[in-house]
């Protein structure tokens, strides 16, 4: 019971980071209908407003396909620059909190789990009350549903998008400092992260900031706890898990958790 | 004085296709003007060309500024408000979050909440609906949101696009009154474009008529109405 209870809380704060990440798809997904498969890379930066200005913007009208190419394109680039400037050496990354661990109900919780579930637990309200509560989240979520409607209020549509993509890196760049004192830090670093953040995306619904955190913490807890309990999964097959729930999901519920509607692009 | 919103020779169309073959118009401060005109007249890309929706040339000067490669956000900013074709409901929010951002550009919260009553005193169901998704409005009330909406943006001119379409008879009658009360009260100027003719005649103080992109026929709404010409184009009978 004390293992499983322990397997459960590091499961969460594993789910926090890839919620954080999956959020940050969400935001993309709805500000443009596309998946940003440099997610991942751009968690080691936080210039998503440069970005979504400089590269996404001269083709925000373009075909979804040639997006879709432009952002793997943006994540080979990034991944090779940060190669090139810091080298490919894995280095570790000093941890903010404490390796040590503290009693919960009888299950030793680290204080690095806890650290990690705070800090996406304050992202996750944060973004929430900006996107929700705030005028200027208002604007970003009509300027994503419709942009030409928006445009027709005074909303600034293309600096709502880039403020999208600067929201999105900025969490993204979160759950990118909390891996790196667990993995070690590298330029592929997140490209395991992200495949969870994918499940995590897709489960809760692709287009559902909501579903993208409470997909992200069921992947992170059913990914922990099939690594501990179900034979010949271990460690290695964890991935493998995030795969199995993505293509479960798209079997057996299309829209996800949350999704209110097939995905497709108009 | 001049006119609040000039049109001078406006040419516009999408892609190779030119709808617009020079359209000259204008509106006066707190008129109410129709434009009127068969499907595919041009009279939906006039509204989109005042707006900067479409790419044009020509001249269009409101409030004695010229509209030349404004964006729309700017000219929005400056004053216009555009119900457009199909309404421009937000269907992905709810009732309240559409008309919040109808009064997103401003600032003055006093003016904010009076206007809230009162465009809650016109449409009464929006207040009940208000926390409900917008998708789940009718037709008629979603014409009657997107009206609200643009009433709390307080514009100086307000553009119409279609406002009848698609509504029971009973349900434009009271839309029409509430433009019309809105024209009265406030001096709003409304550039209406409609099918409906007749309807838009009775509302309207002058007409202009479109035909493939051009202005046909313009005057002053009662003497169009007795026109046999437009009588019997456009109004059927």
């Amino acid at each position: 019971m004390d293992e499983f209870l322990q397997q459960v809380l590091s499961g969460i704060a594993a789910g926090g980071i890839y919620a954080s990440l999956a959020l940050a798809l969400v935001l993309i997904y709805n500000a443009m209908g596309l998946v940003n498969f440099a997610q991942g890379e751009m968690a080691m930066f936080i210039g998503g407003i440069v970005i979504q200005r400089i590269v996404i913007r001269p083709v925000e009208r373009a075909p979804v396909l040639t997006l879709v190419i432009v952002t793997l394109g943006l994540a080979t680039l990034i991944n090779g620059l940060a190669g090139f400037f810091f080298g490919y050496l894995p280095r570790s990354f000093p941890s903010p909190f404490s390796v040590q661990t503290v009693d919960i109900l009888g299950a030793a919780a680290s204080w690095q789990d806890l650290g990690v579930m705070a800090v996406s637990g304050v992202v996750l309200v944060l973004v929430f009350f900006m996107l929700q509560r705030t005028s200027v989240g208002l604007a970003m979520r009509a300027a994503a549903h419709n942009p030409e409607a928006s445009r027709l209020l005074g909303i600034r549509v293309s600096w709502m998008l880039a403020l999208g993509w600067g929201l999105a890196s900025a969490v993204g760049a979160v759950s990118g400092i909390m891996v790196a004192p667990i993995l070690y830090l590298e330029p592929n670093m997140m490209q395991t992260v992200i495949i969870y953040a994918f499940a995590a995306a897709v489960l809760g619904g692709i287009e559902s900031p909501l579903g993208a955190v409470i997909g992200g913490l069921i992947v992170g807890v059913t990914v922990n706890l099939a690594g501990t309990y179900l034979p010949g999964v271990g460690g290695d097959l964890q991935l493998a898990v995030a795969f199995a729930i993505i293509i479960a999901v798209l079997v057996i519920r299309p829209n996800g958790l949350l999704g209110r509607r097939a995905m497709r692009r108009a | 004085m001049s006119a609040l919103l000039e049109l001078d020779g406006v040419r516009a169309g999408y892609g190779h296709t030119r709808v617009l073959h020079g359209v000259s118009m204008s509106v006066g401060d707190g008129d109410v003007v129709a434009l009127l005109g068969a499907n595919g007249a041009g009279k939906t890309t006039t509204l989109r060309a005042i707006t900067g929706g479409v790419r044009w040339d020509g001249i269009i000067n409101f409030a004695g500024h010229s509209l030349h490669r404004a964006t729309t956000e700017t000219i929005v900013r400056m004053g216009i408000a555009h119900v457009p074709e199909g309404r421009g409901v937000l269907t992905e929010l709810t009732v309240e979050e559409n008309l919040r951002l109808g009064a997103y550009l401003r600032r003055d919260g006093d003016g904010i909440a009076k206007d809230y009553d009162r465009v809650f005193g016109y449409f009464p169901i929006l207040r009940e609906r208000r926390k409900l998704s917008a998708s789940t409005l009718s037709g008629g009330e979603q014409q009657m949101l997107a009206l609200a909406r643009a009433l709390l943006m307080r514009p100086k001119l307000l553009l119409l696009d279609e406002p009848s379409l698609g509504l029971a008879p009973l349900v434009v009658r009271s839309i029409f009154d509430i433009i019309r009360a809105v024209n009265e009260s406030d001096r709003v100027a409304v550039l209406l474009v409609e099918q409906n003719a007749r309807i838009a005649l009775e509302l309207s103080s002058r007409a202009y008529v479109l035909e493939v992109g051009r202005v046909a026929v313009a005057g002053e709404s009662a003497k169009l109405k007795n026109q046999e010409s437009v009588r019997r184009s456009y109004l059927g009978y």
